[in-house]
């Protein structure tokens, strides 16, 4: 009885690897996955555009490294970027504006920011930061966001 | 009601009113904000003095005012007011008092008579939604259908409070956000002013203090971060300096007190505890607990790092007349001081719709802290029938001692239908004499102030100076009292053809 079980464990394991990997390659293959991101409501082009793209809740608050991470210099105006061969999923991703060159999203004297910033699905939060069901979206083939930066 | 059982039901009340504006299928915001208008218009009908709350039909009012009795020679200058005034938005009304737009008015007062100009406040806020069409932004205790999301809270900056005429600027005053500038002479909106580029967004709150040499201190206060800020303000607008300090659990702070050497602050017990489940207003955001705390904040107004905090029994306070202290290092002040916040959390919401609910009232209380046992203690001032609101002093003793007080005042016995303060009191502290001037009951008195006469000796000479709403003739007065006669009733009064929604808070600039 054990040994049956284990064998069955061991059964589905395998079969439950198979299918990922299967899973895996048709993704990488067949349907990888593009992300556009149209920027509006750049003030200048002064320093940097900073965008990063997550792909779970961990990333987005900064606990594990971004997906994709992307620094431009800024265009007046209106930007575009895009991120191809994307796994479908959850995905969210913010932009920074980073007018002084100083790799950071400046805040004032109470930690509010002071450059522009902008969110997936422009979202805003209320009287506080966005959580991650504010951000998040699902990729699906294509997906385009048209992201206005707040300043 | 234990503290537990009126902590779940207020989360119950606030989780209701989220749920009903979240909610993306029945849509039954249309129709519920279409009936706060309707239960407004309708109770209007029966209860002519709601029209205090009545929104704006316009965006500028402007009229040369009737001038009746003996108007003082000498008593020249503008008196500003401000105060929430759009409460309605292409059919949407608030559901809070608070929420209204704010609306900047001025008398000008001088030898040839009384000018009044009224003009509502061309916030981001108000721009944004004449361009939509429609209400947008959550405010602080409404959500309009399909809200857009609040970017900073200068986004959602009403500048609805107060106004400060301060180094030839004119602000005009919120307490969660930037002061807008305004044009002194048109009231046209210059835009959002800052004192310095690192403090710009940074809360700078509706009752700063200025001292007699015009040394500005303000408080504002961060919810989302705990903090507690501070700003020095020279007498030329230069920021000296401003500094933080930790306030977990923070709440909301509408009023503080300075004296010779130290800035004192209230934080109630009223925590912010915001849930990220469920969309809620600024207001709902909060939780009173009866049973906690209400902490004292006393900071060195040298060194703002260097504070201690000492505690009251739970209590509510909007406003305080004056700080003062002595060689002795003991601290004076009186205050307008409620058991709780209900008036704020119910009255002022219901009243939206024209539900009349009484809210806790408030009695003056003066309070004495000694810095050397960081202890404190309070006493009520005046018998428990006297509610009062709206305290000030001569502005020639701000932060010193002050031997009167002004206020505004009412007692059940002679309480008027509108059900609102209906008296003006002066009280002096040397001889405990309280005199009043008790107003008819169609005319509801708005906050009076200490105007100096030019040349006087402080608290001596000068006028009392307050507007009222003549709600069944449909004018605002701009009354005058002798600062020693408030009894007497008004020496002389302007007359405006309009009446225009109860404001909050005013300032006099002498010229």
């Amino acid at each position: 009885m054990m040994k049956l079980t284990e064998n069955h464990t061991m059964f589905r394991v395998i079969l439950g690897l198979t299918a990922g990997l299967l899973a895996a390659v048709w993704t990488e293959v067949v349907a990888a996955d593009t992300l556009h991101i149209h920027v509006t409501n750049v003030p200048s082009s002064e320093g940097q555009i900073m965008l990063q793209i997550v792909a779970s809740e961990a990333e987005f608050k900064g606990e594990a490294p971004a997906i994709v991470s992307v620094m431009q210099r800024a265009v007046e105006g209106e930007m575009s970027f895009s991120a191809a061969s994307l796994p479908p999923g959850e995905y969210a991703f913010r932009v920074m504006h980073d007018i002084n060159n100083n790799g950071e999203l400046d805040s004032n004297f109470v930690g509010m920011p002071s450059e522009p910033w902008a969110f997936s699905n422009n979202a805003t939060g209320n009287f506080g930061p966005p959580g991650w069901k504010d951000v998040k979206f699902t990729l699906e083939s294509e997906v385009t966001q048209t992201i206005k930066l707040n300043r | 009601m234990t503290t537990t059982a009126r902590r779940t039901f207020l989360q119950q009340l606030a989780a209701l009113g989220a749920a009903g504006a979240a909610s993306p299928f029945l849509s039954p915001d249309a129709f519920a904000e279409q009936s706060w208008a309707e239960q407004f218009n309708n109770a209007l009908e029966t209860h002519p003095w709601l029209k205090a709350y009545r929104s704006i039909g316009q965006t500028a009012y402007e009229a040369t005012a009737e001038v009746t009795g003996n108007w003082p020679e000498d008593l020249t200058g503008t008196f500003y007011r401000n105060g929430p005034a759009q409460h309605e938005i292409a059919g949407y009304r608030y559901h809070h008092w608070f929420d209204g737009d704010g609306m900047l008015q001025a008398y000008h007062l001088s030898s040839e008579g009384v000018r009044h100009q009224a003009r509502l406040i061309e916030t981001y806020k108000v721009q944004a939604e004449r361009e939509a069409g429609r209400a947008l932004y959550p405010g602080f205790a409404s959500i309009p259908p399909e809200p857009a999301g609040v970017t900073s809270p200068d986004s959602v900056n009403v500048a609805n409070i107060s106004v400060l005429p301060h180094h030839n600027k004119l602000l005009a005053l919120w307490e969660a956000g930037s002061p807008w500038e305004m044009d002194p002479e048109t009231l046209n909106t210059r835009g959002i002013y800052e004192f310095s580029e690192n403090t710009r967004g940074v809360p700078f709150s509706a009752h700063p203090r200025v001292e007699p040499d015009g040394t500005l201190w303000n408080f504002g206060y961060v919810s989302g971060a705990n903090l507690l800020v501070l700003w020095h303000i020279d007498a030329n607008g230069k920021l000296v300096k401003i500094g933080k300090v930790d306030a977990d659990p923070i709440s909301m702070v509408h009023d503080f007190v300075v004296t010779s050497r130290h800035i004192v602050l209230m934080v109630p017990p009223l925590n912010y505890e915001p849930s990220p489940d469920r969309p809620m207003t600024f207001l709902d955001a909060h939780v009173w607990y009866s049973g906690e705390a209400t902490r004292v904040l006393v900071v060195d107004k040298n060194d703002f790092s260097n504070y201690f905090w000492t505690e009251l029994p739970a209590q509510w306070v909007f406003h305080y007349g004056n700080g003062w202290e002595d060689n002795n290092g003991i601290i004076r002040f009186d205050a307008a001081r409620a058991d709780d916040p209900f008036a704020m959390i119910d009255t002022f919401r219901q009243v939206m719709r024209g539900n009349i609910v009484p809210g806790s009232s408030s009695h003056h209380h003066q309070y004495r802290i000694d810095t050397s046992t960081r202890s404190i203690a309070e006493v009520p001032m005046f018998s428990p029938d006297v509610d009062s609101e709206f305290p000030c002093v001569d502005p020639r003793v701000s932060c010193r001692q002050n031997r009167k007080l002004t206020m505004l005042s009412s007692s059940p016995s002679t309480s008027a239908i509108h059900g609102s303060l209906n008296e003006v009191s002066t009280f002096d502290f040397d001889t405990g004499e309280r005199k009043l001037y008790r107003y008819p009951d169609h005319q509801m008195p708005e906050e009076h102030l200490y105007v100096p006469r030019p040349g006087s000796v402080p608290e001596q000479d000068g006028w009392i100076v307050g507007t009222a709403l003549n709600w069944r003739d449909e004018q605002m007065l701009l009354n005058v009292f002798d600062v020693s006669h408030v009894d007497d009733g008004p020496v002389a009064t302007a007359t405006l053809p309009y009446a225009l929604p109860f404001g909050l808070h005013g300032k006099f600039a002498a010229g």
